[in-house]
């Protein structure tokens, strides 16, 4: 009889641990309450708003890496692209082209970076991570031999880009709301629609998706494209905020895009991970760094303790994992 | 064919008259060689100051750098400068031990060298023993940008803002601010901001949070003079918390002329194209030379010339 209700119990307690975000939950609310013990200004309002735009910027990042990884792929251009895109909005302003048309133009540029990615290491079956590691260098090169080197300033105040880095209300940034925006759509996407089917198959298992009819091609070039979109839309957040493109703007940012996915429960193997996962493992990045400084933490350790974090946070997602499989 | 001849001899003769240079007497040969590409803009100014040296003492200066910074491919750069037995060589110890060899031959050989930009900063018996080193002092940097604070007021708590952290030169201009301060027993701190503007300007936001009675914010490139800028200027600081920056930027002497930027450094990398081949150009011909060190900079820029420094700025001399 024991053992009957043993078994039922750990089935009520393995239901909760299925929740795919459960790792990076737990991970959120231990930083949180942490931090929150270390530093009475952490919980403040102002600090927390802020701490969300820094997260926002990386998060829509982080939401397009996200639906490329789970469909097999890799981004490593994400951080060049962050900086390509604004900078052909900032030159298109500069040379009096009309603004909203820059924009479209750099939307437009992002999207067909992600299309060009796409085809590429689809067509000639090369691993995604050389291409974009290709493109990356590619495109910060187009970028500091047009630039010069120099940082682009911004030269006339464009309305329409409030609505992008701009204050809402109080603290909180037009950033932000698009990252909630976006996390709320692509979490529907993955997890309500066909397309979100087909992602988690095409990447979980490559061959029998194909048996099963799905175009797993189109799938990873349409994520190919989403991933380069939300770099690009992010890249015009931050430079709508401060109206300058520094040459390195972005640079290192694909790699803390991966690993805020991977703290949220994304597999870099491909097949499995969640929207609202990359949400709260953005956060949480975005909490270190900010938690730490109002800690009075010395300042170098910073670094170390998100390298600390990343690796409890996957190791965490690994065990969860195995609990609800095995 | 008959045509061909003729023409030929006067593409001689026309060659003969706009190249003087190779039918009058030998002109000094010197090679500039930096870790800097070309492209980089800081270079840029560096190249016009030899070009226009190079013109006005008639010698022939060709400059040399790796398109993206590789210390590999600066050393095969220099080992070709090396090769050509040029008549003088001008080059930045990015990396004294990598540079040892090569540098110690050249000099065994005979081609006298200038160091630019970077010195070597071993011993004085370790370090190559190049004719003297025209360029900032790093630390000095670091000092001259404290004591220019000094002079505005007297912090009651200061943060050095550094972006790459365990950079040689950042971390020798950050050296020199907390001495200064150390010694007035101001409380200063270093601060990791990173390289991405936003993540620069949260961090800086929640320093200011922890630590309300900053009103000093030192940055140690336009990486973090732009965050904080912008920082200030959206917590409406402006004059509660100063910025003393280093380096320039149009973004900052912009900030210096609206008073949100109390100051910031120059090098004068004109500077460092120029005298050197000046310099040699002496010493080849009567063996003069300045001696150890000819500092560039730290020059300091305000309100007061900052209108001068921006002209010269579009005009490439800074």
């Amino acid at each position: 009889m024991m053992e009957v209700k043993s078994i039922g119990s750990f089935k009520e307690l393995s239901k909760i641990f299925k929740i795919k975000e459960m790792g990076a939950i737990i991970g959120f609310v231990v930083i949180f309450i942490v931090f929150s013990i270390l530093s009475p200004e952490f919980i403040s309002w102002g600090n927390l708003l802020s701490t969300f735009t820094m997260a926002a910027e990386l998060g829509i990042v982080a939401i397009g890496i996200t639906m490329l990884m789970i469909s097999g792929e890799f981004d490593l251009s994400v951080g060049s692209t962050f900086a390509v895109v604004p900078m052909v909005l900032a030159l298109s302003i500069n040379n009096k082209i009309n603004p909203f048309l820059g924009f479209i133009f750099g939307i437009f540029l992002g999207a067909f970076i992600g299309y060009l990615n796409g085809i590429v290491t689809l067509k000639t079956e090369i691993p995604s991570f050389i291409t974009t590691l290709g493109s990356m260098m590619f495109l910060r090169g187009i970028l500091l031999a047009i630039t010069g080197g120099f940082p682009i300033m911004l030269q006339e105040d464009i309305p329409f880009l409030k609505y992008f880095g701009g204050v809402c209300i109080g603290g909180l940034r037009y950033s932000g709301i698009w990252f909630i925006i976006l996390a709320i759509i692509f979490a529907f996407i993955l997890e309500r629609t066909k397309f979100g089917n087909w992602t988690f198959a095409t990447g979980g298992n490559l061959l029998a998706s194909k048996a099963l009819g799905i175009n797993t091609n189109k799938v990873k070039l349409i994520n190919f494209i989403i991933c380069s979109f939300m770099a690009g839309l992010a890249g015009i957040t931050t430079f709508a905020r401060f109206k300058i493109i520094d040459p390195t703007l972005g640079q290192g940012m694909e790699l803390e895009a991966i690993a805020s996915a991977v703290i949220g429960g994304t597999f870099l193997s491909g097949g499995y991970g969640s929207i609202i996962g990359t949400f709260l493992g953005a956060f949480m990045i975005g909490m270190v760094r900010s938690g730490l400084v109002l800690a009075g933490a010395p300042a170098y350790w910073y670094r170390a303790f998100i390298g600390i974090v990343l690796i409890i946070a996957a190791i965490i997602n690994t065990k969860i994992r195995k609990k609800t499989a095995g | 064919m008959k045509r061909f001849f003729p023409l030929l001899i006067l593409i001689l003769l026309i060659s003969l008259l706009v190249f003087p240079a190779y039918s009058q007497a030998k002109r000094y040969k010197i090679y500039v060689v930096s870790h800097g590409g070309p492209a980089d803009p800081f270079w840029g100014v560096v190249m016009k100051g030899m070009k226009d040296a190079a013109a006005k003492f008639g010698v022939t200066a060709y400059y040399l750098g790796p398109e993206k910074f590789s210390i590999k491919e600066f050393i095969d750069l220099l080992e070709s400068a090396i090769a050509k037995k040029p008549d003088g060589i001008v080059v930045t110890i990015t990396n004294p031990v990598a540079l040892d060899e090569p540098l110690r031959r050249a000099i065994k050989m005979g081609i006298p060298v200038i160091a630019i930009n970077v010195p070597d900063d071993r011993p004085p018996e370790k370090a190559i023993p190049y004719l003297c080193y025209v360029g900032m002092d790093e630390y000095l940097a670091g000092v001259y940008a404290a004591r220019r604070m000094l002079q505005e007021f007297t912090p009651k708590r200061a943060v050095i803002a550094i972006h790459e952290p365990g950079h040689a030169g950042l971390e020798a201009r950050a050296k020199g601010i907390s001495d200064v301060l150390g010694e007035k027993k101001i409380p200063v701190e270093k601060l990791d901001i990173g390289t991405d503007p936003t993540k620069a300007l949260t961090t800086l936001k929640a320093y200011l949070q922890k630590y309300p009675d900053t009103d000093a914010i030192f940055t140690l490139g336009p990486l973090g003079a732009h965050p904080a800028i912008q920082l200030v200027e959206e917590e409406k600081l402006v004059g509660k918390v100063k910025i003393g920056a280093i380096d320039l930027t149009t973004r900052i002497t912009d900030a210096i002329k609206r008073g949100v930027v109390v100051f910031t450094i120059d090098q004068q990398q004109y500077l460092q194209g120029y005298l050197p081949i000046l310099f040699l150009k002496l010493y080849l011909d009567y063996g003069l030379i300045p001696q150890e060190k000819v500092l560039t900079g730290p020059f300091v820029v305000d309100k007061n010339n900052v209108n001068k420094v921006e002209e010269t700025v579009k005009k490439g001399y800074r």
